[in-house]
């Protein structure tokens, strides 16, 4: 069943192709914020553009080198075509690099639409407000796009959906330190979710719930949690951590728990409902408080017995790179043992995390 | 009293109370008067705290001035004992030095009652006062201005106003300062007459020779960041637009052996390496305008002033216009304008690691200009406050390369 996600996150694009072939349209989402219910419920599918493992994709975006590895693959798979199926891109800002980048895209005409999506980053009355008042808009422009009028009832029933995914998510995260699933398909259980049609990836994590793979013998592996952004790297580090005798357990990626973790509230206006479950609910860098999301990561490793944490920065990420610094106060008034690595999405620069791994490794024995 | 009757302000006098050290010991004092002090980012309502009598530190100004004068360094150092690497905006870093060491360049800086930061000029910015808010626990407001690219959409300008308000509330329920709407309407119109005659020294800057160094006005523009809704700040401003019109008339160029080349520089200054900008009037060329003192401070409004009938709007108007959150071709517009206006012979872009809203899309904006300019253009590595990595021998040959390509121009069309 496992291998079912990591071939469909591999086959993302020829599937996105195929939605095309069937008549749909599709909008590519930068990155987690984005209120992909909406995408949804215009009759659009909502695809998160993720990086490619070719990290020679940075080569090719023209980006000055102290950008984020991300922002370069994917504007490197932007240049080379790879997202030719994507009728939009809708971009919520985590950072100046997320935010700007686009600006280049717009120029270069890249995508026959680019929006950007105006949340506010309070959520009293007034920000619900304006940003209920940017959803409708936003549906309107979608309804265009789709040629079909965004209803109350249609919001509702994408909201209905994504809120099973949300609740799928948070029974695998319950089961997952019970269960055989390996750090290396977990990831792919999440990464699937950004690119699959929500009923696809709902009907997959059912049947995939039903039938966990059971826990393997008790070993005497290290058990770690691991933060992260980037894919490619992050199943670099599990194989990483799993060569020093270490297990990842549970982790805390851009999607899932972390994205995922909170269901959206349907209160009379459905427009504010999802207006209100997007501002301060996700662990975006400075729009979350840092005490909860630092409390969040110590419960999770708890649950998960974990009794080290690897936070994974992408060199020049610089948005993450400020958590981090916040919340490794926390964690270290805590004593919670941790290891921040920085690195590119190359493998030279991966390989360069050997050392730095092993002895966290041996610190923890 | 008549216009003619007014005395004017006299620079040499008015300049001595502008200076960074002398506007250090003014927060010093406001401190000892039991006035509330506020860390605050560039690009909030100023008018606003000074009309209130709350009185402004600005780290970002801070980090400049200590990188400007090679104090820098301790703060730096701090960050990175605390886990802060160097892809973080210098800014940043030293900007939290001073917070955790209560330091700045000229000594102590008094413990600030309340934090308040803008959100949509830098993303940065919002997690930077989110972590002075759980690390200080003091009260902290966010000026809240959602990411766009439409910054002139009414419902948006409205949103933003509303915070104007929200950042009075917020103000009186953290201090014992009141809103004051006469006191309002005076730091408005200081402001406006600050940015009026800040803009009239730019325009100067079409004379040929300009009478202005691109270095002496990244000191001078320190007011319009810091200190808007002061009516030194005013007074200051248009004290110094006499005197650059006295320059003029007496034909004073920065360049020592006349303005050969006129430039644009595209950026923050290399706050730690400010020499650059005399090595290039050394050679006569000399920065005639930057959107960095032409577009991001003074009078950012459609006409230019603050409408003084709709204070809270046209301050709306004014902090919401943020270039970097315009379209690229936007962007190219204004440059567009100020190479005709300011008959420009070249180009230097300053690609900043540490300012992405600033340095994403500057090539995409070379390619618009070189769609209709045929000028040359030189680009500038390195950091606006972090000297690391920054070799002033390298670019010094790369100025001289490029000094010898407008040599070799002389006399050619710009105009494609």
């Amino acid at each position: 069943m496992i291998e079912v996600f990591k071939k469909k996150f591999d086959q993302r694009h020829r599937i996105a192709g195929q939605i095309k072939k069937e008549g749909k349209r599709i909008i590519g989402c930068f990155y987690g914020s984005v209120p992909k219910e909406l995408i949804h419920s215009a009759g659009i599918v909502p695809v998160q553009l993720v990086e490619d493992r070719d990290y020679r994709y940075e080569s090719k975006s023209g980006l000055p080198p102290y950008l984020c590895g991300m922002s370069k693959n994917l504007t490197g798979q932007i240049n080379d075509k790879v997202f030719d199926y994507v009728d939009g891109v809708m971009v919520s800002t985590v950072c100046d690099t997320n935010r700007h980048v686009p600006d280049i895209w717009e120029r270069n005409k890249v995508f026959p639409k680019t929006w950007i999506v105006r949340a506010p980053i309070k959520a009293d009355d007034a920000a619900v407000s304006y940003y209920t008042r940017e959803i409708r808009l936003l549906a309107e422009e979608l309804g265009k796009l789709s040629g079909k009028k965004v209803t109350e009832e249609d919001l509702r029933k994408s909201i209905a959906l994504y809120n099973e995914n949300r609740s799928l998510f948070r029974k695998f995260y319950e089961a997952r330190p019970g269960s055989g699933v390996s750090a290396e398909e977990a990831v792919y259980v999440f990464a699937s979710a950004l690119v699959l049609p929500v009923e696809e990836h709902n009907a997959l994590m059912k049947e995939f719930l039903a039938d966990l793979p059971p826990a393997p013998a008790k070993d005497r592996k290290i058990k770690l949690m691991l933060c992260a952004l980037n894919i490619n790297m992050s199943l670099e580090v599990i194989r990483l951590a799993g060569k020093y005798g270490a297990r990842v357990v549970t982790d805390d990626f851009t999607h899932n728990a972390r994205y995922g973790s909170e269901e959206i509230e349907i209160d009379g206006d459905v427009f504010r409902s999802l207006a209100q479950g997007y501002l301060r609910k996700i662990p975006l860098p400075g729009m979350y408080a840092f005490e909860q999301r630092a409390r969040y990561i110590r419960d999770l490793m708890k649950k998960a017995g974990a009794e080290g944490l690897i936070y994974l920065l992408q060199l020049y990420c610089d948005a993450y790179a400020m958590e981090y610094s916040v919340l490794k106060e926390y964690f270290d008034q805590w004593n919670l043992p941790h290891l921040k690595i920085e690195a590119e999405d190359t493998p030279l620069s991966i390989e360069q995390l050997n050392v730095r791994v092993q002895s966290f490794m041996e610190s923890l024995v | 009293m008549t216009e003619a009757e007014r005395v004017k302000p006299d620079l040499k006098e008015i300049q001595r109370k502008m200076t960074a050290r002398a506007m250090y010991l003014k927060l010093l004092a406001a401190k000892e008067e039991g006035k509330p002090i506020c860390m605050a980012s560039a690009g909030i309502p100023s008018e606003v705290m000074y009309a209130m009598d709350v009185y402004p530190v600005f780290p970002e100004s801070l980090a400049a001035i200590s990188s400007g004068i090679g104090k820098a360094g301790p703060f730096f150092d701090e960050a990175r004992d605390r886990g802060y690497t160097n892809t973080i905006c210098s800014y940043t870093r030293c900007g939290l030095g001073i917070a955790w060491t209560n330091q700045c360049a000229f000594g102590p800086i008094p413990d600030p009652d309340f934090f308040i930061t803008d959100v949509s000029f830098c993303c940065l910015h919002v997690t930077w006062w989110a972590y002075l808010e759980d690390h200080f626990k003091k009260p902290t407001f966010f000026m809240d201005m959602p990411a766009t690219d439409q910054p002139d959409v009414p419902a948006y300008l409205e949103y933003y106003e509303n915070q104007i308000l929200e950042m009075v509330k917020f103000i009186e329920a953290n201090s014992s300062s009141r809103f004051n709407q006469t006191r309002f309407m005076d730091a408005v119109r200081y402001s406006d007459l600050a940015g009026y005659y800040w803009k009239k020294i730019m325009d100067l800057r079409r004379h040929k020779p300009s009478p202005c160094s691109f270095r002496t006005l990244a000191g001078q523009i320190i007011p319009l960041v810091t200190a808007l809704g002061e009516k030194e700040a005013a007074d200051f401003y248009e004290a110094l637009y006499e005197k650059y019109q006295d320059d003029i008339e007496k034909g004073v160029s920065p360049c020592k052996e006349g303005e050969k080349y006129r430039l644009i520089w595209n950026g923050i200054p290399i706050w730690h390496h400010l020499q650059v900008i005399n090595y290039f009037e050394e050679k006569g060329a000399n920065f005639v305008w930057e959107p960095y003192t032409s577009l991001s401070w003074g009078n950012k409004t459609r006409t230019g002033r603050l409408d003084l009938s709709r204070p809270f709007h046209t301050l709306a108007e004014k902090y919401t216009n943020v270039l970097h959150n315009r379209p690229i071709e936007t962007r190219s517009r204004y440059f567009d304008q100020a190479i005709k206006d300011y008959e420009v012979d070249g180009l230097v872009l300053f690609s900043n690691r540490s300012c992405r809203p600033m340095s994403i899309g500057q090539s995409e904006l070379v390619d618009l200009i070189r769609e209709k300019y045929d000028i040359p253009l030189l680009v500038i590595e390195g950091d606006q406050a972090d000297p690391e990595g920054f070799s002033w021998d390298d670019i010094r040959n790369r100025i001289d390369g490029f000094i010898e390509v407008l040599q070799g121009r002389e006399g050619k069309e710009t105009m494609k």
